[in-house]
């Protein structure tokens, strides 16, 4: 099937969104369509879904003018869009989750479970999935679960699948498994538009690529001609670092050392020291604990044993409210569910952490706070309108630095930083980097938790790589490359004369 | 026109705008059915002042509650033992109180107003430890809150009942000045607790850490916990708040009418304060609430009940109106929400 988007035009209001796109998908290919967010992506994605209906253009299925109204319009002419929010029901099992909204009932109307278990059955083993068709969604992954949507759209007889940035949360073991899918669908001859920041990851699965600014069309090709950071050059506009961004400097006194750290099975016998200036990289696939290490120093989730010294003063830290006495900032994963707070207003949400010291006997001095947020709004470029807004009207990367000006405000002595630039696009990450250096020029101690091995090797002087809740190793310098990380992260032992043991 | 988009700004983007017109409404409503029948304007104003000094202290109780409630609600909370921690602290006052030969502050050789002023002060204990109590069952327990108070609104009215079976105290005649001292013709203390109460606690939302925690907590519980919050403390201060507002709401009621009915007293009470709170725009998924919105609530309700009786709308069916306005008021705030 060939579906083309012919010279869409679509605004909200006096906000134009698409200016004149077209764009074009046919079975077997992979598309990436890339743009930062706000150039349109979603917008001309939710078009071909039926969300929006355009202002002018036209959609062509195998050169036959198609009309959308309704998502189920869509649909009905096989274009499956799976949305960055899976769908799915998380106490249902995998078999019913496979027919939520067109179940099949037997003869006296009620559900035909058997029916339903065994087509999906036999869908997974077409699609060569090893998974139980009884399992709960609540029990799987986030890249099973992506899987399952998959097979779902399969299940409709899609021939055009949208996927919104399916990788974003998934660790690299867990984008390599929804590759595979990706690529046994395009040998069924299924098209896929495949909507990422991860270029690396689009250079490695797509065939083609589309980039959007400002709503419209800067560029195209074939992914085999174009490296990196041409994409990321249409994307912004400008020429983006992939540099490192590690130099040399005098490290300050210990701030943090962790001594036989270890909590039921998530994570056993830790230990390390952070110094001051010192910018620390944690890494790890799935399941290695990193989170919940870090999560445990900042109080946040009870340990079985181990110490705790900040400045060499042996601490006990049983809640996030003494870890912030303390001079410990977490800036969680996740942000939606974790980082942001909707109900609360953008100042609101830049200053929870610090409301008890801006307030005389609880309650809170506004003028004080508005002066050092306005201070943070400008060394962080928060790019906003008022101070009042709705958190939820910034897009993510500001949203995220809002999160972090809430942390700033506490004046930390220890940062951590888990996943900073989830969900974050190509300039706003390039932002978080410049301000996380700057932070450890302030002779700020800093952890940054992330699956990308390339964020920990532009940005940090050292990485801890995890495996299985045990620290694997340690790697500095020459020796901090993508290959030795992941070496560590399944397992493998590295050793300084370079010789590898599994 | 240009009243007309100021209008329509406001109505989308203010969330206790559609409420308070609907209030303004109901009022002018309540006027014209009122009657202009009086011989002066003097007689005509004080006919209505006189009515609406009426609705407002007979709400005044419920009306104070359904604040505490605001907060328990904005927590992502509910709170249904309201109607039985009335009673029981209710009980505990006119035990205090009593000039018979069990009263026990009687018995202690204390009478007039020190005894007063101790037994407020031990009744707002009392509702700030069976309050706390609830909260503490809800945070170190990990229990639902409907749970949690389902199980007191039984046990506290059960108990109070077994207590009380064939002893009724009386109180003393004094110490119904406090709901009942006259200014002038107007019976308004009731009244003046209800507003200084709201007040207090429109000021502690907006202006305090722990009225913006509240919202933190009803929002994402999980991101208030990793910025610092200490959404236990929140949690159970919320409840123990809520204990204490049902306590002067109990002083209030017992120095009205002097005694209670342990059996009956309160009963739904914990319907009418969530009712009021969520026509007030409070979201019963926590987070969002407004202290003034449960005010306007309270009152529409109020004003309600009274245009209903003026129109003569048999009893039982009185409800039912209550019922749509409930359904209303959420559907509109719907409105404003999706457009």
């Amino acid at each position: 099937m060939l579906v083309e988007m012919k010279n869409i035009v679509k605004s909200f209001g006096s906000n134009h969104v698409l200016k004149d796109v077209s764009f074009s998908i046919k079975g077997g290919e992979i598309c990436a369509l890339l743009g930062e967010n706000g150039a349109g992506k979603s917008t001309l994605m939710n078009i071909l879904g039926g969300v929006f209906k355009q202002d002018s253009g036209s959609i062509s299925a195998d050169e036959e003018l198609i009309e959308f109204n309704v998502p189920a319009d869509s649909q009905e002419a096989g274009i499956a869009f799976i949305h960055q929010e899976l769908n799915l029901i998380n106490d249902l099992p995998i078999y019913e989750n496979m027919f939520l909204g067109r179940e099949k009932k037997n003869k006296r109307g009620s559900l035909d479970l058997e029916g339903m278990l065994k087509e999906t059955e036999s869908m997974f083993e077409k699609m060569n999935v090893d998974l139980d068709p009884r399992r709960m969604v609540s029990d799987l992954d986030a890249s099973y679960k992506q899987i399952v949507e998959i097979c779902r759209a399969m299940m409709t007889n899609a021939s055009i699948i949208i996927m919104d940035e399916p990788t974003s949360s998934l660790t690299e073991q867990e984008t390599a498994r929804v590759f595979e899918m990706m690529k046994k669908l395009k040998d069924e001859n299924v098209g896929i538009i495949f909507i990422s920041h991860k270029l690396n990851e689009v250079l490695e699965v797509c065939d083609r690529y589309v980039v959007l600014r400002d709503g419209s069309l800067v560029a195209e090709g074939r992914v085999n001609e174009v490296i990196t950071n041409e994409l990321a050059r249409f994307i912004v506009g400008y020429d983006v670092r992939t540099e490192s961004l590690r130099r040399e400097k005098n490290l300050g006194e210990e701030i943090l050392r962790v001594d036989g750290f270890s909590s039921n099975s998530i994570f056993r016998d830790i230990n390390f020291s952070i110094r001051a200036g010192e910018i620390v990289g944690v890494t790890g696939l799935l399941g290695d604990g990193r989170s919940e290490l870090f999560q445990a120093i900042f109080g946040a989730v009870p340990v079985t044993s181990g110490k705790i010294y900040l400045n060499g003063d042996l601490v006990s830290i049983k809640s996030t409210t003494q870890a912030i006495e303390a001079g410990i900032a977490y800036l969680p994963r996740n942000r939606k569910e974790n980082g942001i707070i909707k109900d609360l207003n953008i100042i609101e949400n830049a200053s929870i952490v610090t409301w008890s010291r801006f307030s005389k006997r609880g309650v809170i001095n506004a003028r004080k706070h508005e002066a050092v947020y306005e201070e943070q709004r400008k060394s962080l470029r928060i790019k906003m309108d008022k101070h009042t807004d709705r958190i939820t009207s910034l897009s993510g990367g500001n949203q995220q630095k809002v999160v972090l000006a809430k942390w700033l405000a506490a004046n930390p002595k220890l940062l951590i930083l888990d996943n900073p630039t989830q969900g974050v696009d190509v300039g706003a990450k390039e932002d978080i980097y410049d301000i996380i250096m700057k932070l450890a020029d302030e002779d700020i101690a800093i952890v940054v938790l992330s699956s990308e091995a390339q964020e920990i090797i532009r940005l940090c002087d050292r990485a801890i790589v995890m495996y299985h809740g045990v620290i694997q190793g340690e790697i500095a310098g020459e020796n901090m490359n993508e290959h030795n990380i992941m070496n560590l992260a399944t397992g493998g032992v590295w050793t300084k004369e370079g010789r590898e043991i599994h | 026109m240009k009243f007309l988009t100021w209008f329509k700004t406001k109505w989308k983007n203010e969330p206790l705008f559609s409420t308070a017109i609907a209030l303004i409404i109901m009022i002018i409503l309540q006027t014209f059915v009122l009657g202009f029948d009086y011989d002066s304007f003097g007689s005509w104003f004080e006919s209505w002042t006189n009515n609406w000094i009426n609705i407002l202290r007979n709400n005044a109780g419920i009306g104070i509650i359904a604040l505490g409630m605001t907060f328990v609600i904005m927590t992502g909370g509910i709170d249904l033992a309201v109607g039985s921690t009335l009673v029981a602290t209710g009980a505990f006052t006119m035990i205090l109180l009593d000039t018979g030969t069990k009263g026990i502050l009687s018995m202690l050789g204390m009478t007039g107003i020190p005894a007063f002023i101790l037994t407020i002060i031990i009744v707002l204990i009392l509702g700030y430890l069976l309050g706390a109590l609830i909260g503490v069952t809800i945070t170190k327990g990990n229990v639902p809150p409907f749970i949690v108070t389902l199980g007191a609104m039984l046990i506290f009215r059960s108990v109070t009942q077994h207590f009380m079976q064939g002893y009724n105290p009386k109180v003393p005649m004094e110490f119904l000045e406090i709901a009942s001292f006259r200014f002038g013709n107007y019976m308004i203390m009731p009244i003046i607790y209800w507003a200084v109460i709201a007040y207090i606690l429109y000021y502690v939302s907006k202006r305090t850490t722990f009225g913006r925690q509240i919202i933190a907590v009803g929002s994402n519980e999980r991101a208030a916990k990793l910025s610092g919050v200490n959404v236990n403390k929140v949690k159970l201060r919320v409840y123990a708040l809520m204990g204490v507002l049902v306590s002067i709401a109990a002083i209030i009621q017992v120095s009205r009418v002097g005694s209670m009915d342990f059996s009956n007293a309160g009963r739904g009470m914990e319907m009418d304060a969530i009712a009021a709170a969520v026509v007030g725009g409070t979201s019963m998924a926590g987070g969002r609430g407004f202290v003034l919105g449960t005010v306007y609530g309270m009152l529409i309700i109020a004003v309600m009940n009274n245009l209903l009786n003026l129109f003569g709308v048999p009893p039982f069916l009185r409800e039912a109106f209550k019922g749509l306005i409930v359904i209303g008021a959420v559907l509109l705030q719907r409105k404003e929400k999706t457009s």
